[in-house]
């Protein structure tokens, strides 16, 4: 901490995102960066605490507080102030494979049990974080830095999601003969086709992917393995597997009218607009574009503000967007104090687009979807809704759901999205390998341990914790990666 | 190195990593260790057979097959071998190392025998450092080196002060260490005659942990790490792959919530991570187990049977932190918290403000029940301990002992300095020592005159965890101590130095058993209560602390972590984001603690301390005090390097030395006030105290007659407060020679005219009386020439804070020590005169002694000094001696003249005042540089108003000679 009172004399300043407006024309990236000497001046806000919570990386009492691959945070942000930006590289790549994604899309706990937002604006950690690995990529500072020599052994990694690639690029810098296999046409999973590119450019997905390879992960795409590839000739062929295949099996809504035409699921829903971004044919039986729709979301999680934008983007005529819950406080709640990450009204980018092109706020509050409404011609017309009161326990904790009598209401709609969440995994690999799955349908294995109860098989990320943020999943990689070394190895030098 | 023919012959300190190192076959690897300290040995001697004057052992051969051998461990083995081997006055040891960095190191290679230290790594590492542009360009490697050599070396004095050694001679090879966790194998074989007393790891660990650290250097397998940076240990700052530290995130997390929102369930969590970090290596504590009810034939009783909470938390103390180091606004806040429950907490040394006396409109006193009398007797007034519950003598504190403290200039508002009578803004120095104590009869006259001062507080001496303590302790039970504190080496580490926070102090557990044991064996356990703190924070630390013989329990950070402390450890800079520990106004605003936040969380450790006594079958705490067999420490030990431990010398049971002896607090100690002088004044000015009349009188004294005036002063700042009475409300005249301490704390409206002499401690602490003292006429009729002899003896007016004093003839050594504010003057003084004075003038129409003004910070001393030999004997390091020649400066002197040759009929005094403009210019001004700055300052911001604040003070004291007409 070269400066005791930074965060006396400088006020919190994030990045700028671009005007709403023109924004929504493009699908370019919605931040940008701050000059060098602005990110200094954010870098000093930083206290050096004696305990800095937002290394922590822990889970107490249900809440994660502090970044979970317990980035080095004070000492990057002080090298940032003292304006020696290669050291910070090195010091945040000691922690973190991908900071260029975590910088983009990370939703920050961080910043959430930063001692100075016990009362004030937290640092800016997260833009830091990001200005120093663009700033690594635009110096050539970040170059291939293959093994230095090969184990003989080999490994397959099933997922090129956050956590796959993260434990990938471990288990290749130790040694290992890497293998990655992805069902879809490119690589990166949720880091490819679950996150619009306005908020993460797929340049930046390709950059890393092709880093890797350079230092000889090999990749397989189309790779469905359980479907197009056998799991069983795979396990033959490597000394030990991660499974890192997320948990993507995207909650249904069972209620009358599902059946209809123009109700989608979120995520094949992002994954096709990213694609015709991309400049991939698409259009075919399954054309999905809210063009001069009415627009339905249901959910209002990060997956339903990614809808809104890209809805918002394909030109959509009206938008609306359903949350059970009641609105969240605009500050946290006694019971939900810092350092815990705050349950609180936040603007996302969908949401400040949609007030600007529509004049208001999308977010309807303790809103149940009862029933969708034929047009007549088997397309969706409208949304049945009621609107439900709750029994608040406390922060988010709600309970016995109440419709109000009289309160329903039809909200039309050409177009309607379901990202009301992921049941887990999806079970085709969980059924051919025989792994023992836990009450919420994920794969057994003891964080830590990441081990199945299969021998030599592994898992890591969404597919073990349920769906979680992605630096649990950097975590999860690198954290199977260690074991999965240790077991191949007998002793591991990994981190 | 070959200097001046001297030959040097370099000893490998490295042994063969082997088969051994690489597959983890200890004895293979402790073998080789042993082997190569058996050979370092050998080649030492060989040495001197060969010719050699030096050796220089070196681990600069270390590399994958080689590791390193500890260097301290090379270093004492060696020594201890040539010293067994009367060949050490032969040999000189160099040594060459890649290990030695911090100060502490540097001490204890010294302290084992190294006669030089090369710690090349650490030069290497700071030029490497420079090349990266971590430094200024201007720096040359050169540069680097005399700065870390100039910081070590001072960082080494430091620690030498600390010890109280003042030569590198004596400390060499002194070994003044206490080794915690150490067999005695390994004691014996490397550092004989070391006091290790509950025994640990030996070779084998030792050998496991240099293999450890080989590995990290030379890895089984290379990976292109992106860095070769060394990650951060966390050893100052928590880290997740670092260190274990007794607080974590989670803890402050959990046991904010818990204290916020009384929820006993998230303090469960709190103490049950605590408990868990103690238990895996932070603590002793954590090694022992709390025996079941079963296995003492005892049976558990109800919870409701068991002394209620609220008695429990009677005996919590929390810590000595200062107003100034905290903020007025947590302070207040545990005081407050304090007195609603009934516990105490304590000023610390900075005073208090007298307003906090007084009861708020809601009942809430915001006054501390403990008073700190530390070395700096900052603010102590005789109001100030008129106003306590408890007097507590601050021997050293647990985290940082043998230290004093310093508040940095910037935390010295206007306000913490009208409290510690100083100046705004210029910093302050407590010094290590007591000027009053060298030895422990001092210290049974301090506990005297802490008595008189209030009679009906407890004294309490606050001694540290060392080796030792217990006979300190039986000491000052028999100093007549009503209360002693153990304090260990883990609390209070915010703004302690690095080089104290690590390695300096001793855990409680060893000292409180240690002090207990002693204290029962000598019968003088009944006579005193014992208190405990140091890192206290849950239940089970309370219930041990009182298996281990303690009654009292103290707690600091725990309490302000409850008030939104989140352990910053930038205590020092002023910039606590929470508002705790800063002065900063707009960082003050910032503080949201409650007494209610404290009070639930102590109530929640006494809940558990009462779950722990119900399950074993105990009612009320007293019960357990002193129970050491009811820990068990068998089962406990699981980490690999405790496995060595032997807890014995801690739980052995207190042998009493016949069966009436209690070994717990049941009686009070015998003060003798009763025959105190004091007792016939205050019945005697009876009338003067209670309607401020005036009254005249004469009494004899003789030297049997101690702390004359502080019993009466004590009654009138119980009716006056700090004000005292009118000025010359009560004169006395004493004939006689005066005992220890005559006059202390003499309280303003009293004046004191001794004709005769006095012994030591004369107006100590001196806040608002008039002392006067000369010898008899006839004396001096019959020759006795005053100002060539000592009249008063050492340590006068240590610190004082305002009031006068006027001395014919010489005052002995340590003359106003710590003066904040009394104006004296003395034909003489002895040496170090005026040493860490902050405020007030001292004029001394004599010569002094050496040493005068060393480490003053504030205040006037005018000497006369017409032979021009002052300047040799002032310690220049703080201030600067000038002319008096400014005519504010020369008219207040003149004054000062006056008034002594009015008071005492000096004819020194009345020869400078017949020429006074030309003895003027013999005169010596000396003014501390920051004082004087800041000074100017005040005068500057305040457009030549001449109302610096100690100038309004001085204008308050109205002449005694227009009151008498």
């Amino acid at each position: 901490m070269g400066k005791p009172t930074g965060f006396m004399e400088y006020t919190r300043e994030a990045a700028p995102p671009r005007d709403p407006v023109t924004r929504v024309r493009d699908w370019e990236e919605i931040y940008g960066s701050l000059p060098p000497e602005r990110l200094q001046q954010q870098g000093s806000r930083c206290m050096d605490c004696g305990v800095p919570l937002c290394h922590a990386g822990a889970e107490a009492n249900g809440h994660t507080y502090g970044c979970p691959i317990h980035n080095l945070i004070p000492e990057w942000n002080d090298l940032v102030y003292q304006d020696r930006w290669r050291e910070a590289l090195e010091r945040l790549l000691k922690t973190n494979n991908f900071p260029e994604f975590t910088g983009r899309i990370c939703p920050a706990p961080c910043e959430g049990s930063c001692v100075l937002a016990i009362n004030e604006p937290a640092v800016t950690i997260k833009k830091i974080e990001q200005s120093i690995i663009d700033r690594g990529f635009k110096e050539g500072w970040i170059v291939p830095r293959p093994p230095l020599h090969r184990t003989g052994k080999s490994v397959a990694v099933i997922g090129s999601g956050p956590a796959g690639l993260a434990a990938a690029d471990q288990l290749n810098t130790a040694g290992h003969c890497v293998t990655v296999f992805e069902r879809d046409d490119r690589i990166g999973g949720l880091l490819m086709y679950g996150t619009p590119s306005m908020k993460l450019d797929k340049g930046i997905v390709d950059r890393r992917v092709d880093l890797l390879r350079s230092e000889g992960v090999r990749f397989v795409t189309n790779a469905h393995v359980g479907v197009n590839m056998d799991i069983q000739e795979i396990r033959q062929d490597h000394d030990a597997i991660l499974l890192a295949c997320g948990a993507l099996n995207g909650i249904d809504m069972k209620i009358p009218g599902r059946d209809l035409k123009g109700i989608h699921m979120a995520m094949p829903y992002l994954t096709m607009a990213i694609k015709r971004g991309l400049g991939d044919d698409v259009d075919g039986p399954d054309y999905v574009n809210a063009k001069d729709k009415h627009v339905v979301v249901i959910g209002a999680g990060d997956t339903g503000t990614d809808c809104i934008g890209t809805a918002i983007r394909e030109g959509c005529k009206s938008l609306v967007n359903f949350a059970r819950k009641p609105m969240p406080p605009e500050e946290r709640e006694p019971g939900n104090p810092w350092p815990q990450q705050p349950h609180v009204y936040i603007v996302d980018y969908g949401h400040a687009e949609s007030q600007a092109i529509f004049g208001r706020d999308p977010r309807q509050y303790q809103v149940l979807t009862k029933a969708f409404v034929d047009d007549g011609h088997g397309h969706v017309k409208a949304v049945r809704t009621v609107t439900v009161e709750w029994e608040k326990l406390g922060p988010r904790k709600f309970v016995n759901a109440r419709e109000v009598p009289g309160s329903e209401f039809d909200w039309p709609a050409d177009l309607v999205l379901l990202a009301v969440g992921f049941h887990g995994p999806e079970q085709t690999l969980v059924g051919e390998l025989d792994l023992e799955t836990d009450d919420l349908t994920n794969v057994k294995a003891e964080f830590g341990a990441y081990k199945t109860n299969v021998e030599g098989v592994y898992t890591a990320g969404d597919m073990r914790r349920g769906a979680s943020l992605i630096v649990w999943a950097i975590a999860e990689g690198r954290g199977a990666a260690r074991e999965i070394d240790c077991y191949l190895m007998g002793h591991t030098e990994l981190p | 190195m070959a200097h001046r023919g001297w030959r040097t012959k370099t000893i490998d300190i490295v042994f063969e990593r082997g088969e051994g190192g690489m597959n983890g076959d200890k004895h293979v690897a402790t073998d080789a260790l042993r082997r190569s300290l058996d050979r370092v040995c050998a080649e030492a001697m060989q040495a001197i057979d060969e010719g050699y004057s030096l050796i220089l052992l070196s681990d600069r051969k270390m590399d994958r097959d080689h590791v390193a051998i500890p260097t301290l461990m090379a270093v004492g083995i060696v020594h201890h071998h040539l010293i067994r081997n009367s060949a050490r006055t032969r040999l000189g040891i160099l040594v060459e190392t890649a290990e030695a960095r911090e100060v502490h190191h540097h001490c204890l290679l010294i302290g084992y025998g190294a006669d030089a230290v090369n710690p090349y790594l650490a030069f290497e590492s700071l030029w490497d450092l420079r090349r990266r542009s971590t430094f200024p360009r201007s720096y040359s490697d050169g540069d680097l080196t005399t700065n870390y050599i100039g910081a070590v070396g001072k960082g080494i004095l430091k620690v030498m002060s600390k010890m109280g050694v003042s030569t590198l001679q004596s400390y060499k090879g002194a070994q003044i260490f206490e080794a915690v966790g150490l067999n005695s194998e390994a004691v014996e074989l490397c550092f004989t005659g070391t006091a290790s007393r509950i025994e640990g790891i030996g070779l084998a660990s030792i050998t496991q942990e240099a293999l450890r650290r080989h590995r990290i250097g030379f890895p089984r397998r290379h990976l292109p790490a992106h860095s070769m940076e060394l990650p951060n240990p966390g050893h100052y700052q928590w880290r997740k792959h670092g260190e274990v530290h007794a607080i974590k995130p989670e803890s402050i997390a959990n046991l904010q919530f818990a204290a916020r929102h009384n929820s006993r369930e998230t303090f469960d969590r709190f103490a049950q991570l605590c408990d868990d970090e103690s238990r895996q290596r932070c603590t002793l504590r954590g090694l022992f187990r709390i025996r079941s009810a079963e296995e003492n034939d005892r049976t558990p009783v109800p919870l409701d049977e068991v002394e209620p909470s609220r008695d429990i938390v009677k005996r919590f103390c929390t810590g000595a932190m200062s107003l100034g180091a905290l903020s007025p606004e947590a302070h207040e806040t545990l005081a407050i918290a304090m007195n609603r429950i009934g516990g105490k907490s304590n000023t610390g040394e900075g005073g208090e403000d007298e307003r906090r006396y007084q009861r708020d409109a809601n009942g809430d006193l915001r006054r501390s029940a403990i008073k700190q009398v530390a070395s700096a007797r900052f603010g102590v007034t005789i109001n100030y301990l008129t106003n306590a519950s408890q007097i507590q003598i601050k021997m050293a504190q647990g985290a940082k002992p043998g230290e004093g403290g310093q508040l940095p200039g910037h935390k010295v508002d206007p306000y913490i300095a009208s409290l510690r009578h100083s100046t705004p803004y210029v910093t302050l120095i407590s010094p290590p020592p007591h000027h009053d104590i060298y030895s422990i009869e001092d210290l049974a006259q301090l506990i005297h005159d802490l008595k008189n001062a209030n009679p009906e507080a407890d004294v309490s001496v606050k001694l540290v965890a060392e080796m030792g303590v217990g006979v300190v302790a039986a000491g000052v039970a028999k100093a007549k101590a009503d209360h002693i504190l153990i304090s260990g080496h883990d609390g209070g580490t915010g703004a302690s130095p690095l080089t104290s926070i690590k390695h300096a102090g001793g855990p409680w557990e060893l000292g409180l058993a240690e002090t207990h044991q002693t204290l029962v064996l000598n019968d003088l356990r009944s006579r005193v209560r014992v208190e405990v703190d140091g890192g206290m924070r849950t239940g089970r630390d309370v219930v041990i602390g009182a298996l281990l013989g303690a009654e009292e329990f103290g707690f600091s950070t725990m309490p302000l972590i409850t008030l939104g402390c989140i352990m910053m450890r930038k205590c020092h800079l002023n910039t606590c984001p929470v508002g705790v520990a800063t002065q900063d106004p707009v960082l003050r605003e910032k503080f949201t603690g409650q007494p209610e936040h404290v009070i639930n969380y102590l109530f929640m450790v006494a809940e558990q301390v009462r779950e722990f006594m119900a399950e074993r079958g105990f009612r009320k705490l007293k019960e357990i005090v002193g129970r050491t067999d009811l820990l068990d420490t068998d089962q406990a030990i699981e980490h690999w390097k405790a496995r060595g431990l032997n807890l014995e010398p801690i739980l052995m049971t207190a042998e009493k030395p016949h069966p009436g002896v209690n070994v717990t607090c049941s009686m009070r100690q015998e003060h003798g006030l009763e025959e105190a002088l004091d007792k016939d004044l205050i019945e005697t000015v009876k009338s003067a105290l209670e309607d401020k009349t005036q009254i005249r009188l004469q009494m004899p004294i003789r030297n049997t007659n101690r702390t004359v005036g502080t019993m009466l002063s004590h009654e009138i700042a119980k009716r006056y407060g700090d004000t005292g009475l009118p000025p010359d409300t009560i004169w006395v005249r004493f004939d006689g020679s005066a005992g220890q301490s005559f006059a202390s704390w003499l309280a303003g409206g009293v004046t004191f005219e001794l004709v005769g002499d006095a012994n030591d401690y004369i107006a100590k602490g001196l806040c608002g009386g008039t002392v006067i003292v000369y010898p008899p006429s006839a004396s001096v009729e019959a020759g006795f020439v005053p100002e060539d002899n000592i009249v008063i003896g050492n340590v006068a007016l240590y610190g004082a804070t305002s009031g006068r004093t006027f001395f014919r003839g010489i005052a002995g050594e340590r003359f106003a020590v710590r003066n904040s504010g009394a104006i004296a003057v003395v034909e003489g003084v002895g040496d170090h005169g005026c040493e860490y004075m902050t405020n007030g003038r001292v004029v001394v129409l004599g010569p002094t002694g050496r040493n005068f003004a060393a480490g003053m910070s504030g205040g006037v001393a005018y000497v006369y000094d017409p032979h021009r030999t002052f300047e040799m004997n002032c310690n220049k390091e703080m201030v600067s001696i000038e002319p008096v020649s400014d005519s504010t400066d020369v008219d207040e002197l003149r004054q000062y003249v006056c008034w002594h040759e009015e008071y005492t009929g000096s004819t020194v005094a009345r020869n400078i005042r017949e020429s006074f403009e030309r003895e003027v210019r013999k005169f010596c001004k000396v003014i501390p540089h920051e004082y004087k700055r800041v000074l100017a300052e005040q005068k500057a911001a305040q457009d030549g108003v001449a109302s610096a604040p100690d100038r309004q003070r001085e204008q308050s004291h109205v002449p005694l000679g227009q009151l008498r007409s």
